[in-house]
């Protein structure tokens, strides 16, 4: 019959998602392998290799590890701050006020979403260094502080918001930043889940612009410490390698296990304009 | 009730108030670098003895003779040219198979969603172990079925490739949650009107499917055209650009000219190509995309 | 031409453990227009989706033409569908959306072009065949989909609340058009709505449904003068039959309290000796005539007068109806009792 047809081309359908998705996930499962067992393991695989914490351990002592988390939480707690008040701010200014200019200032912000900073790093590297913040963390933030890709999705957020309920503001006498903090944030609660999950991501992952800007453990990213860390010519043994990588992606990881939808649904939601 | 005069003009006062430190901060790190890169690339290099001085196109010309240039050039179009179609391609099958309700979805797509929230050093570190020749995965597949030890990042033949086999896993699916998005946003009634009619899966496909999802497509297209641009940390781990500058892309040699071979005005000439390419990409992404048929 | 009756036999479909559909039984004849009628989340859609084999059942056969198809997918089952939304494709032009299902079912091209030109033709569509659907008014979209189902040449056309994205004139327009069309191709349609009056006009036969079962199968003549439960005198009709409970014996044929009474707005009229007692407690003038609704008891009775009213808000009025006029139904189950007390209930 036509629809056991169905029913083997579905099964076939599901196979294959799965052996795709086994595919995808493999190189992650090599490195929590690699990362927990002993070195002579890393290579030969067996059900009965012993588990072990070691490799943790000597990276933790080789190079300083929770020096590097904390950089880059500080760096991503900064970064996401500044860009929660300076987007909101001129995403409000796009979306509800009329200046003169706006249009043209409009265009020339969103050439950010093409040019990012880290192509210009030559001349960015000279002004962070005229301004004498070279190898500092808040240095690493300041070029995505002002983010056009922030601007453009609360701006579109905002747009969507009904007059009638500025209005109704309006009318129980909120003044505009009033209107601002009691209408319109709460209303986006949504994309700034969204944004903020998205900008996490991308600093916590960044890497060519801190490594140029930083030249000391106390302003170093995770990545940026991982990179000298694992380079091959530190002849660091790869068992610790792989475990100083999986420190590094863990936290982002473990995030995105646990809140899966919201990562996902968030990159989708950045993503529809 | 139109405004008044003096409503008006504190509307503009406060618009340009509110837009300014955002806008400040945008033009120090985006155009004002654009504006004064162009100007340093018609500087020679200054030296703590001899100051820079001024040299016309000298940098355009010394760039049009050199080989290196025009083989990472070259690189980047094949790299661009391989990741872009088979992520996207990747990343529209993997969107239509979870699309469907088949068992074990959510399970899957994470797993496909994975290697996007990974730091791309990190996957470099784990896929550089991939690559080694003799313990490496590859080669131990290889020699399990008799094949050769292959000093796969090591021949300038197939480092390229390797990089872009990797890439392509890491990027699939980032374009995928895109193409999610779109077919979420396709009424089901279209389907069953479908199939009350008699297309068959593939001719649904070709016929509707496909070309209702021709926005996300030129979409993420233009994304991944940018980010093949962009995106070289990968490098600075596994080869460094070689061998013999096999992998090398634009943004890498930026990078090696500036901060390793500290002649900034060469990258800064050097960057002047990348922000061309970027705007040509801009160009028509506006002339193209931003004019596509907008359906309802 | 063969015979394109639709006949269902104990339909059972359920949704993992919640039923939606039980002991569904229906035949809709050959040229026939059956309406599936009901409130929302009666079962009357996913009837319909059975029958057009987007769902398939949990038990239960489904015949059409004489042939068993409750295991043939949509395409097989010739059958043509309009859709609530229409299921427009947004990219194509209206003569692409129209020749849709013969491309893919590979008629020829000349057939097809012959076709489309006689089917725009006959809805009025000849002069809009290179827009795209978003050009269109929703009248016309909805031609486009009717046009689809035309075009397709298949004697069974199902059609899925297909007005209801309309305004209130334009619906009254369309559903005449349909019902003339479906008379002049002689097709045999089964037609899903939830708006009683849409269902009593274009209808030859009326299904209501409840709760995922018929409540009711006959003419909509049958439906309003003999509604076989009470759901089913409250359900047609506008305003809706009063359904009226007493504690004691109301008139000689509503012997005791274990009955229902239903009596019809337009049935009660104002009398000055006897009835029941009511106090008016709202007015609506409706222009040719007046609904009138009274308080009495912790009941409200609503009835309609010709023209205007002199009552006023407060007023007591005594209600009167006639024995023949009165529907009982079995205060338990609400069926429909027949001759309660060898009375006048025909």
């Amino acid at each position: 019959m036509k629809l056991r047809e169905i029913g083997i081309g579905k099964t076939v359908e599901t196979l294959g998602a799965w052996m795709l998705g086994a595919l995808w996930l493999l190189p992650v499962v090599f490195a929590f392998w690699s990362a927990f067992h002993p070195a002579e393991y890393s290579t030969s695989f067996s059900l009965f290799a012993p588990l072990t914490i070691d490799n943790f351990v000597r990276a933790w002592s080789y190079a300083p590890f929770p020096r590097y988390l904390l950089n880059t939480f500080i760096l991503v707690t900064l970064i996401l701050a500044a860009q929660f008040i300076l987007c909101t701010l001129a995403a409000y200014g796009f979306a509800r006020f009329e200046f003169f200019g706006k249009n043209v200032v409009f265009a020339l912000v969103l050439l950010q979403l093409m040019i990012m900073p880290e192509v210009l790093l030559v001349e960015n590297y000279r002004t962070i260094s005229n301004l004498g913040l070279l190898d500092t963390i808040p240095a690493i933030g300041l070029p995505y502080m002002a983010s056009a890709f922030g601007i453009f999705l609360l701006r579109q957020s905002f747009k969507t918001i009904p007059k009638e309920l500025v209005e109704a503001a309006q009318v129980e006498g909120l003044s505009a930043v009033g209107i601002l903090w009691r209408v319109y944030v709460p209303l986006a609660r949504s994309t700034y889940i969204a944004y903020g999950l998205v900008s996490v991501s991308y600093h916590w992952n960044n890497f060519l612009w801190p490594l140029v800007i930083t030249s000391s453990v106390n302003s170093r990213p995770l990545t940026v410490g991982l990179a000298i860390f694992g380079a091959p010519e530190s002849g660091v043994d790869w068992s610790i390698i792989t475990a100083a990588t999986v420190m590094t992606m863990a936290p982002l990881l473990v995030a995105f296990i646990l809140f899966q939808r919201q990562f996902v649904q968030s990159f989708m939601h950045s993503g529809i304009k | 009730m139109k405004p008044t005069f003096q409503l008006r003009y504190w509307n503009q006062i406060n618009g340009w108030l509110l837009v300014l430190p955002a806008v400040f901060m945008i033009s120090l790190f985006t155009h004002y670098p654009i504006v004064s890169n162009l100007f340093h690339s018609l500087f020679s290099m200054g030296t703590a003895t001899r100051p820079e001085i001024f040299i016309g196109l000298e940098n355009y010309k010394y760039l049009l003779d050199d080989d290196i240039f025009w083989k990472v050039l070259k690189n980047n179009f094949i790299y661009s040219l391989c990741t872009v179609p088979f992520s996207i391609g990747i990343a529209l099958c993997m969107a239509l198979l979870i699309n469907r309700n088949i068992r074990g979805r959510s399970l899957v797509r994470m797993s496909f969603f994975t290697p996007t929230v990974l730091p791309m050093i990190a996957v470099a570190n784990i896929w550089l172990f991939f690559y080694t020749p003799e313990y490496g995965l590859f080669d131990q597949i290889f020699g399990f079925f008799g094949g050769d030890s292959h000093n796969w990042l090591g021949n300038p033949d197939s480092a390229l490739y390797c990089l872009i086999v990797m890439v392509i896993w890491k990027e699939s699916g980032f374009f995928m949650v895109f193409y999610l998005a779109a077919l979420q946003q396709l009424s089901p009634e279209l389907k069953e009107a479908g199939l009350v009619e008699g297309s068959g899966s593939w001719y649904y496909f070709r016929r509707v499917t496909f070309p209702l999802l021709m926005p996300t497509t030129l979409f993420v297209t233009v994304n991944a055209v940018v980010n093949s641009f962009k995106l070289v940390d990968h490098l600075v781990i596994m080869t460094k650009g070689g061998p013999d500058n096999a992998t090398s892309l634009l943004l890498y040699y930026i990078y090696e000219n500036a901060f390793s071979f500290w002649d900034t005005s060469y990258a800064a000439t050097l960057t002047v190509v990348l922000v061309l390419i970027l705007a040509a990409i801009t160009i028509f992404q506006f002339a193209v995309v931003e004019k596509r048929i907008h359906y309802q | 031409m063969a015979t394109s009756k639709i006949i269902l036999t104990d339909v059972y479909k359920s949704w993992g453990k919640a039923e939606a559909l039980a002991d569904i039984n229906f035949v809709c004849g050959d040229g026939e227009l059956l309406v599936l009628l009901g409130p929302s989340g009666c079962g009357k859609s996913t009837t319909l989706r059975l029958i057009a084999g987007l769902e398939t059942p949990t038990s239960g056969s489904i015949e059409i033409g004489g042939r068993d198809v409750s295991n043939l997918p949509p395409v097989k089952r010739n059958i043509s569908m309009v859709f609530q939304n229409y299921a427009l494709f947004p990219h194509l032009n209206v003569a692409e959306n129209i020749l849709f299902g013969l491309k893919a079912r590979k008629v020829p091209k000349k057939e097809r072009q012959k076709r489309l030109k006689d089917t725009a033709a006959l809805l009025g569509l000849t002069e809009f065949m290179d827009r795209k659907p978003a050009q269109l008014s929703g009248g016309q979209r909805q031609r486009i989909a009717l046009g689809r189902a035309i075009v397709a040449q298949v004697s069974v056309c199902l059609m899925d609340e297909p007005l209801s994205n309309l305004d209130a004139k334009l619906r009254q327009e369309m559903r005449q058009e349909i019902r003339s069309l479906q008379q002049r191709l002689k097709m045999t349609m089964v037609y899903v709505t939830h708006d009683q009056v849409e269902a009593m006009t274009i209808a030859d036969k009326i299904i209501l449904m409840k709760d995922g079962r018929i409540e009711q199968h006959g003419t909509p003549e049958d439906l309003y003068n003999r509604p076989a439960t009470a759901f089913t005198g409250s359900f047609i009709g506008n305003p809706p039959m009063n359904i009226l409970t007493s504690d004691g014996p109301l008139s000689k044929s509503f012997p005791d309290s274990s009955y229902f009474l239903g009596i019809r707005p337009e049935n009660i009229s104002i009398s000055n000796t006897s009835g029941i007692e009511g106090q008016v407690v709202a007015i609506e003038y409706l222009g040719a005539d007046t609904l009138i609704v009274c308080q009495w008891g912790e009941q409200l009775i609503t009835l309609t007068v010709k023209g205007k009213t002199d009552a006023l808000v407060g007023d007591y009025l005594r209600l009167n109806w006639r024995e023949e006029n009165i529907h009982l139904f079995n205060r338990d189950s609400g069926v429909r009792v027949s001759n309660p007390a060898g009375g006048t209930a025909r």
